[in-house]
Order: structure tokens, then sequence, then C-alpha cells
């Protein structure tokens, strides 16, 4: 009984020092706060945003750690609910006490997260489009490495207009708080460029038929529909009433008009024709067929983890997941050290630091880093791997 | 213009299905439960399955579509229901069953994802028939038909006047002998079975979509109360207005305005006519 009695108070010896070895490891880790809408509407970016900061936490680590510090990921599940993102938002930034927090996925959740991450003084690294989610003065800590809502509009306008010349013009916009703000800035950059809208119309996400008013914009004298919403299943029916109406006008806009879903909503595949969205240059493939060299290694990657078959998401969503850690590893590395005001410093005064969805910069006023000579525009029906070939010039 | 009445005439039908599932529900149970419209979603959804998943002939996706919700009628009765009626007179159904849909869209969502997906379609038809289309006219069908049925059922099957008996009054069911609990889950398997059939007739005007479920639940209600609740004639009359109400509010004043008319239209009935179009003023002796 003796022996048994000194065995066990070894093993507890033993247990005591591989849990405080363990607790060693873990203050020395740098943490990020992941706050993705996995579940619920919108799910579908935030999934495929995951799989680039999943692959680059992983690549990090496998090659020692930032600073020597291995990456700990929290992923809060926000569920697309702002209410969520609020709650997990606070928990990660004053519980948890993170270093980074990238996130929200959607703007309507990050407008509600932005000034919370401000107040606690934390780095947010932000992947909303909307405009108003930045401001170097309100959240000098907050640095968007999407493109902006402006550019996306902007970038659809002038290839409608310029490249394609049309002037008539019919805005479709969902009734949310994206589509409405959208389809107003659209109007005024139209307006800008002396062009204003033969029809606009703001529809309900869940309408079943959108028969009425794709009729409308055709008897407005449309020739040019453009559709601001991100919901696939509003632009599914859009295609769908402007194929079964035999009515081959382009359709020009949000760049949810490209994601696989859509192709598989469409009554007919050649639906999916004469479509084009705003893109990026880095998820285009040139004139020789290929991607650009970042761009292809990182689908290899990706390829690899998903066993190899077709990549079936928009690839700019994972390439925008991947380059948000390393943005992270870049400011970290080049500051030297975590501290909130270093990091702010180094990103505040980073030129063309070069990712895979894009090249980086912003300066002490502008938070936003996307360049808008990385805009590109898309044609839908040549999607390959999340990727496409350039829009007709 | 037709395409406007169609369009609002077949969403509208299909809220009037779900008003006619709620009718059941309600008859044994006097419960208005929020799973309903997700009954409903479950029939889209696993009818989609059924047929584009297991590539199932799409008569085996709908006596598959409809076992999928009768058996969630049953689950419902089982878990969210029986055991509230017995404990508490209370109106507490309304958050198990709040708790019962939310837990179902979930995993749905979880399962099926987050995004619409297309339902495959049913009768060869070309897709330039615009009104004539079986996506409008499938749903619209089978909520007439589905209210003949009910109106049958009521009348002809000893069954049908047992729910009648509980509907009236389930103390006086009981005392002659009816086993009420056994009514009860019936109603509740049938009216599964009737949603699951709703969802899959209108699967191609909705696609199968997770999100669904929600939607039909209010409107639907919105439907029944407007119709009158218990009075299966006046749940069409219901889902047709509000279906006809949103598709002119939307083709009138656009997209804006269609929920707060939607909304508007249950506020009027309820103030002019509080037990809805069709339905029956409950009078108390005293």
């Amino acid at each position: 009984m003796k022996v048994r009695w000194s065995k066990l108070l070894l093993r507890a010896l033993l247990c005591t020092c591989v849990i405080s070895g363990a607790s060693n490891a873990l203050a020395q880790t740098v943490k990020i706060g992941w706050l993705s809408s996995l579940t619920g509407p919108l799910s579908s970016a935030a999934i495929a945003e995951n799989q680039g900061v999943q692959l680059a936490v992983e690549e990090i680590n496998k090659s020692g750690g930032i600073l020597g510090r291995q990456i700990e990921l929290l992923t809060r599940d926000t569920a697309g609910d702002p209410t969520k993102a609020v709650n997990f938002a606070q928990q990660l930034a004053f519980s948890d006490k993170v270093q980074f927090v990238i996130g929200p996925v959607n703007s309507g959740e990050a407008l509600a997260t932005t000034p919370i991450l401000a107040r606690a003084g934390v780095p947010n690294i932000v992947i909303g489009a909307l405009d108003e989610l930045v401001d170097a003065t309100k959240y000098p800590r907050a640095f968007r490495a999407i493109n902006t809502n402006l550019q996306w509009i902007s970038t659809a306008n002038n290839y409608a207009t310029g490249t394609l010349k049309k002037t008539k013009v019919a805005i479709i916009a969902d009734t949310s708080g994206y589509g409405t703000a959208s389809a107003r800035s659209a109007e005024q950059l139209l307006d800008k460029a002396g062009i204003k809208p033969v029809y606009v119309v703001l529809v309900d996400a869940n309408k079943t038929d959108l028969s009425d008013e794709m009729s409308k914009a055709k008897a407005a004298g449309a020739d040019v529909v453009m559709p601001w919403s991100a919901a696939t299943g509003l632009l599914g029916r859009l295609l769908n009433a402007r194929g079964d109406m035999g009515w081959n006008v382009p359709v020009v806009g949000h760049p949810a008009l490209m994601a696989a879903q859509i192709r598989k909503l469409l009554n007919k595949p050649e639906y999916w024709d004469n479509t084009f969205a705003a893109g990026y240059q880095s998820t285009t493939y040139g004139a020789d067929g290929k991607l650009p060299e970042r761009t292809q290694a990182l689908v290899d990657k990706v390829r690899g983890k998903l066993g190899g078959g077709e990549i079936d998401v928009l690839f700019w969503w994972v390439a925008l997941g991947y380059d948000t850690v390393k943005i992270i590893e870049y400011a970290a590395k080049t500051a030297g050290s975590f501290d909130p005001a270093a990091i702010q410093k180094v990103l505040e005064n980073t030129k063309d630091y070069r990712g895979v969805y894009t090249s980086y910069s912003w300066s002490p006023t502008e938070r936003n880093g996307f360049p808008d000579a990385n805009m590109a525009m898309n044609a839908a029906s040549t999607f390959k791997d999340g990727s496409f070939k350039p829009a007709p010039r | 213009m037709f395409t406007v009445v169609v369009s609002g005439l077949a969403i509208g039908m299909l809220y009037a299905a779900v008003a006619l599932v709620y009718n059941v529900m309600f008859s044994t149970s006097k419960v208005l439960s929020v799973t309903t419209g997700h009954i409903a979603m479950l029939g889209g959804v696993f009818g989609a399955w059924f047929m584009t998943g297991l590539h199932l002939h799409w008569v085996i996706g709908l006596a598959g579509a409809i076992a999928v919700g009768a058996l969630f009628g049953g689950l419902t009765e089982l878990l969210a229901i029986r055991r509230v009626l017995n404990r508490s007179d209370e109106h507490l159904w309304l958050l198990s069953t709040l708790a019962l849909a939310t837990m179902v869209q979930q995993a749905v969502g979880l399962w099926w994802g987050t995004e619409p997906r297309p339902f495959p379609r049913l009768i060869d038809q070309t897709f330039s028939a615009g009104a004539l289309d079986q996506k409008f006219w499938l749903p619209i069908a089978l909520a007439a038909l589905m209210a003949i049925g009910l109106e049958v059922f009521y009348r002809r099957t000893l069954f049908g006047k047992l729910f009648l008996a509980m509907s009236e009054d389930a103390f006086a069911a009981r005392a002659r002998g009816v086993s009420t609990d056994r009514i009860r889950v019936l109603s509740y398997v049938l009216s599964g079975a009737l949603g699951g059939l709703a969802g899959f007739a209108a699967g191609q005007l909705t696609f199968a979509y997770f999100a669904l479920g929600l939607t039909l639940t209010l409107n639907g209600f919105i439907a029944l109360a407007v119709g009158g609740l218990g009075s299966n004639v006046g749940a069409l009359i219901g889902g047709a207005a509000l279906g006809l109400l949103n598709a002119f509010a939307s083709h009138w004043f656009g997209g804006s305005y269609q929920q707060t008319i939607a909304v508007g239209l249950l506020m009027v009935v309820l103030l002019l006519k509080p037990e809805g179009l069709l339905g029956s003023k409950n009078v108390r002796p005293v």
C-alpha cells in the first residue's frame, strides 16, 4: 500500500509540473479574437474567411509564432447578430484581454463593436465594407483591410457607364440598411457623372418573385440593371426574372452576384451570362489564364486542405481572412512588441504591405487600406476556383 | 398586373396554408405554436434534399417531406406542448414552442447551410410561362385543396368530429370518454403533415431556405387573425388578402412599406373586428 501511495504522490507532482508548464506556455501566447458569423444568415463569407484565418494561424505557429509566441485564436461565433457581437467584443477585450481583434464579418455587427474595441484600445482589423466603420480620430486603432462599399459601387458604376456606355440605369436594392444606403450612394455617384437613373426601387430581400420590378425597369427603358444587395436569394430571383423574360440586359453590381450559390439558384446556367460584378485584381485570371502568383500559391494550399476538389467559395474571402492574420504578424514583428500604441504607429505608417488579397497602405489620417487600383470588374459566369476572368472591355 | 396578382396570391396562399395548420393545432390544444412556419420550412428543405441530395423521384420526395413534417408536428406536441399544458394554464407554450423553433432553425442552418438552395421542378414546364408557372399555381391549388380536405375531414369523419368536440369543450369531450391526449397528438401529426406538404408545394417559390420558418409563422398568424381563428375559409381569405396587399404595396410603393402594410392590416382588423373576418365571437354566459 505504501508503494502505491508514493506512486500517487509522484504522479500528482508530475501533473502539477505539467500543468504549471502548460500555463506558462499559455502565458506566452498572443491572443487574437476572431469575431466571425460562422452560423446564421450571411455565414458563407465568414466560413470562407475562417479558412484563411485558420491557415495563416497554423502557418505562423508552425514557423515559431510571432516574436516567439504562439498565436491563441479565440473564435467567437456571432451568428450575424449585433447583440452577440457586442457581448463577445466586450468579453474578448475586457475578460480575455486579447491583443488584437479581427472582424466582425458583417458591417451591421461592426457598427456596434468598433466603438467598444476603440474604448478598450485594442487594435482591430476591420473587414466590413460600410464606409462609416473606420475613422482615424474616433477609432484610431481600427484599420480596414477590405475595400469600402463606395469602391465597389464606383467600380461597378464606372464599368456600366464608362466601359459599357450605358446611360439608362435601373437600381434595384434590398430594404436592409446596407441595401438602402448603397442605393443612395449609387444614385449620388451616378448623379455626379450626370446620369439620373431611370428606375430605382427597394425590394424586400425575401420577395419571392422579381418579375414586376424587372418589367418596370424594362418599361422605363433601362439599358443596364444594377442590383445592390448581398442576399443571394434576391439576386438569384432577379437573374431568373431577367432570363425568364428573355431580356438580355446587362446586370452589373454587388460581388455577391458572382457567388457560387447564385449559380445553383438559376433556372438555366446561361442566366449567369452578361452579369458583371465588382471584384479584385488578385482574384482575376490574366490573359494567360493564370492567377497572380501569390493567389495561386494560396489556392494550392487551400485546395490541399479541402482534399483537392474545386473551390466553390469566392476566393477573395479566403485571401482576406488569411491576410488579416498576416497583417497582425507584420505589425507586431515591425513594432517589436505587442504594445497597442506601437502597433498603431506601425500600421498607420504602412505603405504597400503585400498581402494575397491586395497591397495595404494606411496613414495617420487614412484607415482604409485597400487601393482603388486593385479593384477589377469580373464576368460572373467565368467562376473557377472562386476567381474570375475580367469583364469584357 | 396579372403577374403581380398571381405572385401575390401564390405567397398569400402559402400563408393561408400555414394558417390552416395553425387551425388544426389550435382546435385540440388552444395553442398557437411558433413552430408552425418551421414545419413548412422543413417540408421545403427536406423535399429539396430528398430530390437533389438523394436523387429520389419527386413523389418519394413529397412523401418524405410529409413524413418529416408529421414527425416534427408530433415532436412539437411531445416536447413543447404536452408537459406545459399539463402543468400550467398560463401561456408558457409560447416560450417552449419558440425555443423548439429556434433549435430546429439552428440545426437546419448548420446541416443545410444558411444560404437559400434551389428546389427542383416538379412538372415538366418551360420557364417562360410567366404567371402560369407552376411555382405560383402549386401553392394556390394546394391551399384550396387543404381547406376543402379539412372541411370534409371535420364534417365527414369520426376523428374530425372528435377534433371539433375538443375544440368546443375539451373537458366535456374528456368527460364523454374521448382520449383528449391522443387526439391532440393526432392533430399535431396531421398539422405537421399538412405543413410539410405546404412547404413542399411552395418550394420553387421560396427556395429551400433555413430562415423561412419565422417569416411563415408571423405571416401565417396574420392571415389567421385577419380571417378569424378557427375558420378555414377565413384563413384562405386572410392569406389571400395579406399576399395581395403585400404584392400591391410593393408594386405601388416599393418594398420599404411592405411589412408595415402587412402589420397595419392586422392592426386595422383587430381594431374593427377583433374576432377576424369570419371568426366567431366567444360569448360567455354569466
